[in-house]
């Protein structure tokens, strides 16, 4: 809080009477040598003080939409700064210290002996300088009725001329006064007429206004509500620093733009701020992003241990997870009991599941966006927490104050250490361990250029057993380029690599000892451009290119005894290009309309050698016919088209509006998985000339009102969706190094539809969200020219086809420093494939299954509990503190993961699988500095 | 799981084990009553010995009584030639030949007539079976592992299947000296032995390998089971028969996918269950289910024997709690009559006078409870 301090003395100063006048022309030992264009005026000061012995004092707040514009060669100070506040109703003085004093004018009168400053102006022969004061006369009084804070400063831009009429546009960064993080998805709008825009993921926004006064309303999550006054003459830039709420903290759930559901443009966009998400308690305690996007309505899973999510009847593979811009193939830990996400240093979360901007595709389903904090570009702090399975430790600070900040954390695991303690043999020779590693470094190269480099590195290392050894990792890096254009337009490059990876290694039998192996690698590079053209239109365009190269998989022997055939799948490698563009079109207060436009292409290239078969034939090894040979760089196979991606909003009252969206996304990757959940042996596959790439066409027509001054938000949303050439399974399928896995897979259609119903309340003592879900997820596989038609080619439930969900999300804040959260959850059971005979084979007794997904295990239901108690919220202090206190699963219901029937001994036995089978309490010591 | 481990060890133990192994208990669903009656088609065509061929029907799920066995069915084996042999119903539902002249260079089929409606399996090749080379025991864990070791010179088997007989020889708790005849004890005579036993069983398990991923067509060692040490089994002597079964890629694939259907399923990351087709289909209406897979192919059999001495000593607690009881001459036709309680041997006090008879449960000193006293033919 330095410059809380400098502001204190400066007060101080003033109302003790230094006379501060006396010595300004004194003080001018040293001579300023300056070049800077468009600095902010802290830059300005440091500068300055580095080449002095000047120290400055002002408020932060006053001087933050300030930039400085000077070319100076060996010049006193108080030329310098004649210079620099020349047509600015700034003010300084310096006392024989070398303190410098930096005001608005009319503030610092206030206090001194009434002329003070007229004759200050008036001996700084600064013809300029009192040309401003002149020019503006209204001001004055204007600022004289307020109290200097920052809220009620006014912001001129341009110079003000009756009668001018038209539109200027005002752009800059929202960033938080304490850290400098920027402000995601805030809302910055004014009230008559209404005209809003939102920050996007840096914190930009750009709002083209009426010229004149105005005054702009900043909401945002976790912020306090601000506002800052203008006076908009020509187009200007304003960065703003806004407060953190502190009183939310454990308040707020999803205290978004308040009037965002209503007057949004989006459908299907669920955007949930990290401090939402760390109310939901979670089976280990440790905040999970993934798990709170579980609870969102039209998100499903197969079952509790599994990450895989399926996004209103997509499959698990259909969801774009982008960490920080880079591809995340397996987003979980530890069997998918964590999330690969480390809750410290995740800012928020944004899943799309309806209307997909025309910036992002590749998958069906979903985009789920998760973006991490930047760094504290102020001061060093840290946090972490201490839980009964995982520890983590985070450490952020500025390289560089407020250009250059770097943020790394790390997480891990002592469940090892934990089962080796363990008095079970199996437990024992048990192990299981992860890590997560994240670094990150954001630098502000000047006001128009911003680099973002992050890193992320994952680890999973399990034995069950004194079997195989597993392990995967993710490997993620990008570097982004943002570069202001001007106030209306800018770009980011970004250069982005995903690595994913698994092996099994097999030692116990010497003869047999292998090692398995699958990775893939993607390179993306990207442009995207926004440009806020006028208050009517906001246009993206941009272009995007990725590389992929696939290793599906090899086998290799452990050890001279072994007798295991080397055996490597064949490299498969792909470019997926798209260019796109779109158009925000704010027809009328009530009309808005959103159109866009992807055109995707893929290559699959070589070098290869692909089987070909037999024409409306299924692809077997009995229809396999030829066998091509594709040398390096050749096209194998080339698949583009269109994806459009159109919604529109009617507002039908202030508080209501209808919504429609029509979206079609196409899909070239494609994940193996013979599970019912995600595992980690799933492989990924390219699309190619014996694997179609997937498309998905979605309509959704949605229902949106507030009441209570939009406190409780209501929305109603349905949606059909057709999937064509997802890849289904033929019975008994074997995708595990298998050289010709088309012959094992088989191009299913799907449909899918429901309609969701959440009603969310945000503010409050008791805030939190109840939402219910009725879907229906179906496939079939109906071509016996491609592949065997399954269950006589009708149409059946999916796995994940669980019609009824219901859930509760509540928080009741009893102090500021005490809450609770109880959660509900109730879903139809999934559909399971059962047996319904059973018959004597030889010694056993067998049982014969019944057509696909024919039944459902039971019903699941859920309840879990929370306490958080905070240490106190003395703003000042060594460190900030929590604890949370959790049960799991409070009742102890035993949700059945999945049913099966067993033949032991001879003999059908039934048997349920439940996960989490009893309360589960959890405790968990979070910190931060 | 084992729950009572889990409280005991209260909850830091609790969320680990639940995390690795999770929490399994007994289902039973409703009733699924659809009525169902299909054809069942187990056993193969032997190349080198008798075949047996088994008919039966399907049955609910919630049926407990016996099988339905399809009787005086047509079954034939038919070359692809055009040679048939036909098979005899030799007990309800049982058909068998004696050994076929089987020829390596032709195909066979099995066909199936039941009262009109006819079946048949595709044509499938013979395989030959290659020997056995080892079967092995080691003790791992308190547990006896039986493993199989075999190879072809040719590497042309690749695909296996075997199936286990085990016998064991064993004694009844007390060795009876006397017996109950006409109401009065007697000598039991050495031909009326009750106390030295054998016993038999075989595997009900699919136990099935391949070495498709190996550059030489060898089994090393595979797992076939694994007895607990204190197991009655290893009390005397165990012996094993383990018969070998090469198979078609086709026909190792039903066995793998009937495997993963019934005896390998239920945790995280284990394949979803499939409806199953064989290779016998009705001739006239593809569409109704017959369950089987017919292959073609030799045996291979290997025995061992392991006797008690050869393994380490563990106390053997009995299946049964066996007491003796003291019955007074006077009780004697009273006790014994009802035939659940046997003779074990008179009690003499220290002069020489009977005073009366040690007694005992049938399960206590009659070994034929659990199995025969006919020594097997080939026990050493």
């Amino acid at each position: 809080m330095p410059h809380f301090y400098r502001y204190l003395f400066l007060l101080a100063s003033l109302l003790t009477g230094i006379n501060l006048l006396g010595h300004a022309q004194t003080a001018q030992e040293r001579l300023i040598t300056l070049s800077l264009q468009d600095a902010p005026f802290e830059t300005f000061v440091k500068e300055v003080e580095a080449q002095s012995n000047f120290h400055f004092y002002y408020n932060p707040a006053a001087v933050d939409s300030f930039s400085v514009t000077i070319q100076v060669n060996q010049q006193p100070l108080q030329l310098v700064l004649n210079q620099v506040f020349k047509d600015s109703d700034y003010r300084y003085a310096f006392t024989p210290q070398g303190y410098v004093f930096i005001t608005k004018g009319k503030d610092f009168h206030a206090q001194l002996p009434n002329n003070f400053f007229q004759r200050n102006t008036n001996t700084s022969d600064s013809p300029a300088l009192a040309e401003g004061i002149v020019d503006k006369p209204y001001i004055a009084g204007e600022q004289s009725k307020k109290p200097t804070t920052s809220e009620a400063k006014l912001h001129v831009f341009g110079v003000k001329r009756e009668g001018v009429t038209g539109n200027a546009n005002l752009a800059g960064h929202l960033r938080d006064a304490k850290t400098g993080e920027p402000i995601i998805g805030a809302t910055v709008y004014i009230q008559s007429p209404l005209l809003a825009t939102n920050s996007d993921q840096y914190g930009y926004y750009s709002i083209t206004l009426p010229v004149g006064e105005h005054e702009l309303l900043i909401r945002g999550i976790g912020v306090k509500n601000s506002k800052r006054r203008i006076a908009l003459y020509t187009s200007g830039k304003l960065d703003i620093e806004v407060e953190e709420d502190v009183r939310s903290l454990k308040e707020v759930l999803v205290e978004a733009e308040k009037d965002r559901n209503v007057a949004g443009m989006q459908m299907g966009l669920e955007r949930l701020d990290i401090r939402a998400i760390k109310q939901v308690p979670t089976a280990f305690g440790e905040t999970d992003v993934l798990r709170v996007v579980l609870t969102l309505p039209g998100v499903k899973s197969v079952g509790e241990g599994s990450t895989g999510m399926n996004v209103r009847g997509g499959s698990t593979d259909q969801n774009l997870i982008l960490f920080n811009d880079a591809t995340i193939y397996n987003p979980s830990h530890l069997f998918g009991f964590f999330s690969a996400f480390n809750p410290d240093i995740v800012k928020s979360v944004e899943l799309h599941k309806s209307n997909i901007p025309a910036r992002y595709g590749g998958r069906l389903s979903s985009v789920l966006e998760v973006t991490t904090k930047d760094g504290n570009k102020k001061k060093f702090a840290g946090s972490g927490g201490l839980g009964l399975l995982t520890s983590r430790l985070t450490l952020e600070g500025p390289i560089m104050k407020d250009k250059t900040s770097f943020l790394v954390a790390g997480r891990t695991t002592y469940s090892n250490w934990l089962l080796k303690q363990l008095p079970q043999e199996t437990f024992r020779k048990s192990s299981a361990s992860f890590y997560d590693l994240n670094a990150q470094i954001n630098h502000e190269l000047n006001s128009k250029n911003t680099l973002y480099v992050s890193g992320y590195f994952s680890k999973d290392n399990f034995r069950l057993g004194a079997d195989s050894l597993y392990n995967f990792t993710n490997r993620n890096a990008s570097v982004k380029w943002k570069h202001i254009f001007h106030n209306q337009l800018y770009g980011v490059l970004t250069g982005a690599y995903s690595h994913y990876g698994y092996g099994v290694q097999s030692d116990k039998n010497p003869v047999s000892a292998s090692d398995m192996s699958f990775d893939m690698n993607q390179a993306n590079l990207q442009a995207d451009f926004n440009y806020f053209l006028n208050s009517k239109h906001t246009v993206d365009f941009g272009a995007i290119s990725i590389l992929y190269n696939v290793s599906p998989g090899s086998l290799t022997p452990i050890g001279s005894e072994s007798l295991v055939i080397p055996d490597v799948l064949q490299r498969e490698k792909a470019v997926e290009s798209a260019l796109y563009v779109s158009d925000q079109i704010d027809v009328s207060a009530r009309l808005s309309v959103y159109i866009g436009l992807r055109y995707s292409f893929f290559n699959s290239i070589g070098p290869r050698e692909v089987y070909t078969y037999a024409p409306n034939a299924p692809k077997t090894l009995s229809t396999l016919i030829d066998t091509v040979a594709y040398s390096s760089g050749q096209n194998i196979a080339f698949y583009h088209g269109p994806e459009y991606r159109f919604s529109a909003r009617y507002g039908l009252t202030d508080n209501s509006s209808v919504k429609m969206s029509y979206n079609r996304m196409r899909q070239y990757i494609h994940m193996l998985s013979n599970t019912a959940s995600m595992s980690p042996t799933d492989t990924w596959k390219l699309s190619d000339g014996n694997i179609r790439p997937q498309v998905g066409d979605q309509v959704a027509l949605g229902y949106y009102r507030n009441f209570r001054s939009n406190t409780i938000e209501l929305s109603v949303e349905g949606y059909y969706k057709k999937m064509q050439d997802f890849l289904d399974y033929r019975n008994g399928a074997d995708i595990i190094l298998n050289h010709h896995i088309e012959t094992e897979v088989a191009n299913a259609e799907g449909k899918a539809y429901g309609v969701e119903v959440m009603v969310k309340k945000l503010t409050g003592k008791v805030n939190g969200w109840v939402s219910y879900t009725y879907s229906r997820t179906l496939a079939r596989l109906n071509n016996p020219a491609v592949s065997e038609v399954i269950n006589n080619g009708e149409w059946y439930p999916s796995n994940y086809d669980k019609p009824h969900d219901f859930t509760l999300i509540s928080n009741y804040r009893f102090s500021q420093r005490f809450s609770t959260s109880l959660n509900f959850t109730y879903s139809t059971g999934r559909p399971i494939t059962l047996p319904i005979a059973k018959y004597q084979d030889g010694n056993a007794q067998r049982i014969f299954y019944s057509s696909r997904n024919q039944y459902r295990v039971p019903d699941y239901y859920r309840v879990d509990f929370a306490m958080n108690i905070e240490g106190n919220h003395k703003i000042k202090k060594l460190a900030h503190s929590s604890w949370t206190l959790a049960v799991y699963n409070l009742t102890g219901r035993r949700n059945p993961y999945s049913v099966y029937f067993r033949s032991e001994d001879g003999k059908i036995n039934g048997y349920q699988l439940s996960i989490f089978g009893q309360p589960i309490p959890t405790i968990t010591y979070n910190f931060k500095f | 799981m084992n729950i009572h481990f889990l409280y005991r060890k209260g909850s830091l133990y609790l969320l680990l084990a639940l995390f690795l192994s999770s929490c399994e208990e007994p289902y039973s669903p409703e009733v699924l009553e659809a009525s169902n009656n299909f054809l069942v088609v187990s056993g193969f065509i032997n190349s080198n010995g008798p075949t047996t061929i088994k008919l039966s029907r399907t049955q609910n799920l919630s049926d407990n009584s016996a099988p339905a066995f399809v009787t005086d069915a047509e079954v034939k084996v038919e070359a692809d030639n055009g040679a048939a042999f036909l098979l005899q119903e030799t007990s309800d539902g049982t058909y068998t030949s004696g050994t076929l002249p089987i020829n390596v260079n032709q195909q066979y089929r099995l066909t199936i007539n039941i009262n009109g409606k006819r079946y048949a399996s595709d044509y499938v090749a013979v395989k030959q079976t290659p020997a056995i080379d080892e079967v092995s025991w080691q003790l791992v864990d308190d547990k006896v592992l039986f493993q199989v070791t075999t190879h072809d010179a040719q590497n042309d088997t690749r695909y296996y299947r075997w199936e286990f007989e085990e016998t064991w020889e064993y004694n009844a708790y007390f060795f009876s000296v006397i017996e109950f005849v006409d109401g009065e004890l007697v000598t039991r005579p050495e031909e009326n032995n009750i106390y030295l036993c054998w016993r038999n069983n075989n595997s009900s398990n699919i136990n099935i390998s391949n070495t498709i991923k190996l550059s030489q067509d060898v089994v090393s060692k595979f797992p076939l089971y694994s007895i607990p040490l204190n197991s009655e089994k290893f009390a005397r002597k165990y012996s094993v028969l383990v018969k070998q079964y090469a198979q078609t890629k086709e026909s190792y694939q039903y066995w793998e996918s009937l495997k993963k259907n019934t005896e390998s399923i239920g945790t995280l990351f284990d394949p979803l269950p499939t409806q199953l087709t064989g290779n016998i289909r009705n001739t006239t209406d593809p569409s109704e289910p017959v369950i089987g897979y017919i292959h073609v192919s030799s045996v291979s059999e290997k025995r061992i024997f392991l006797k008690q001495t050869e393994l380490p000593y563990v106390y053997r607690a009995p299946s049964v709690s066996c007491t003796l009881d003291t019955v007074a001459v006077e009780e004697v036709p009273e006790y014994f009559s009802g035939g659940s309680n046997l003779p074990v041997g008179p009690i003499y006090t220290e002069s020489g006078t009977l005073i009366g008879y040690s007694g005992a449960w049938r399960s206590c000193v009659d070994c034929r409870i659990f199995g025969t006293t006919t020594r097997p033919s080939y026990w050493q």
